[in-house]
């Protein structure tokens, strides 16, 4: 196939016209796919663990599955809500997995660069530390709920249907894990709130 | 409406999914109630905070390994409608080179890490200098087969060779042109994208910087053009500047590639 082809199909077909193709055998066309989402589905795994490295190995883990499982997928929900379900699976795997360990290399590793001033850059790292360790707080299904809502831009209706329980839940688990991670935060912060 | 009502609201205000009339009323309710204006305020305090936790990119890894996954996949898969029977030792012997010579080389190249790696151990002064040389022998050797896999007809043994090429600390002009000339001719997207990321790792080399710039006008394939522009991005490359905006001249061009084309030229020019 040509990269001409490709470019068409990227434009004019919908996400689960793609998946249904993978389904079909055209596995090379979940490089689409891949390249419009696996930045999304990295931040998720990077706000809900704080590593980089194992966000990455969570999101190879993730097309992995989706080329894996492919025939399980069902075009009469949002691709989106599929790729997520899985994502959460290789996260609670991963958890289940690995209950003991400490990711050592992580411990070392450098913060992205900054091109503001120093201190600037310091005040930022700090509140981003701080911000990422009282959500590392949460419990999970909160964590995941308001990662997905404030980061991913998912909608209610497509949270819920993750889930498999009602919007109304979903809305008040997000005011929930928003009001909680709060006091967290504050706590972290040496309990000055403002 | 009571507190209960506008507080089960209080999400949607802050992700802004209310109608106007709605908002209003949650202001014109706080604008009374103190309790509610607290939580609110503390709502949106937290909702705001979070924002200093930008997107952030993963590294050109990800991607590489992502299409090595895909094409040995692929290559499973035709291997099994072909004998029905894809055991792993039919796998492993796929990672095996087919040519003699590439066979020679391969159990060379091992049997020379068998002896720095043995050497390395035990240490012996008087010996460093011949594991230098032997160190020497495994590089000059290991880019020799990298560059003799990206000469392959299937996409994932050239998809190996770039692999290899990550790997190598100080790569020679040769293998830096050979990789440059996979980015710009190869015929499978995903061996040309596993190039850009590997180009990334050597930017700092001249050479590899205007074959970056020089290889923004010869892509067709909207991923690649947009990988590289990404790479111009991240590497602050203000010479890249010319080749964005012609880019932006041509014709076909993808509207999301313009976009980007557009973005990276103003954080360039900044």
């Amino acid at each position: 196939m040509t990269a001409e082809q490709r470019i068409n199909q990227m434009e004019s077909l919908s996400d689960s016209e793609i998946m249904e193709k993978v389904k079909d055998g055209q596995v090379e066309k979940l490089a689409i796919l891949f390249e419009k989402h696996h930045v999304k589905v990295f931040n998720f795994f990077l706000r809900l663990t704080g590593s980089h490295n194992l966000s990455e190995d969570l999101v190879q883990n993730v097309f992995v599955r989706i080329l894996k499982y492919r025939s399980t997928y069902e075009a009469r929900g949002k691709f989106v809500v599929w790729m997520f379900r899985i994502a959460r699976n290789v996260h609670v795997d991963y958890l289940r997995k690995n209950k003991n360990h400490f990711d050592l290399d992580d411990q070392f590793e450098e913060p992205e660069g900054q091109d503001d001033s120093p201190v600037y850059a310091f005040e930022q790292k700090q509140d981003k530390e701080l911000i990422q360790e009282a959500l590392s707080r949460l419990p999970l299904k909160k964590r995941e709920a308001l990662i997905l809502n404030r980061f991913q831009d998912m909608k209610y209706k497509e949270i819920a249907a993750l889930f498999g329980c009602k919007e109304g839940t979903i809305k008040a688990n997000i005011h929930r894990a928003v009001k909680q991670l709060g006091k967290i935060y504050f706590e972290l912060q040496g309990g000055v709130q403002s | 409406m009571t507190c209960k009502n506008i507080k089960e609201k209080f999400v949607e205000y802050l992700t802004n999914e209310l109608s106007k009339k709605e908002r209003e009323e949650i202001q014109e309710h706080v604008a009374e109630c103190e309790e509610c204006r607290r939580e609110l305020e503390f709502l949106t305090e937290v909702w705001t905070e979070l924002g200093v936790l930008k997107e952030e990119r993963p590294s050109p890894q990800l991607r590489t390994r992502f299409y090595t996954m895909l094409e040995q996949y692929k290559q499973a898969e035709s291997e099994k409608e072909g004998r029905d029977k894809g055991s792993l030792f039919s796998r492993l012997k796929n990672l095996w080179p087919k040519k003699p010579v590439f066979q020679f080389a391969l159990t060379l190249g091992m049997l020379v890490l068998g002896l720095v790696i043995g050497n390395v151990w035990t240490v012996i002064p008087q010996q460093k200098a011949i594991t230098t040389a032997l160190v020497d022998e495994v590089r000059s050797m290991r880019q020799t087969l990298a560059m003799s896999l990206i000469d392959r007809e299937s996409a994932s043994e050239r998809l190996q060779g770039i692999n290899m090429s990550h790997t190598m600390v100080d790569p020679d002009d040769k293998l830096l042109d050979k990789l440059l000339s996979t980015l710009n001719t190869d015929p499978s997207v995903s061996v040309r994208l596993a190039a850009v990321d590997a180009l990334y790792l050597f930017h700092n080399h001249p050479k590899v910087k205007q074959g970056l710039i020089d290889s923004l006008s010869q892509q067709s394939s909207p991923m690649v053009q947009a990988s590289l522009i990404d790479l111009m991005v991240s590497i602050r490359e203000r010479k890249a500047v010319d080749a964005l905006k012609s880019l932006l001249d041509s014709e076909d061009i993808n509207p999301e590639i313009k976009d980007r084309a557009e973005q990276g030229i103003q954080k360039l020019s900044f």
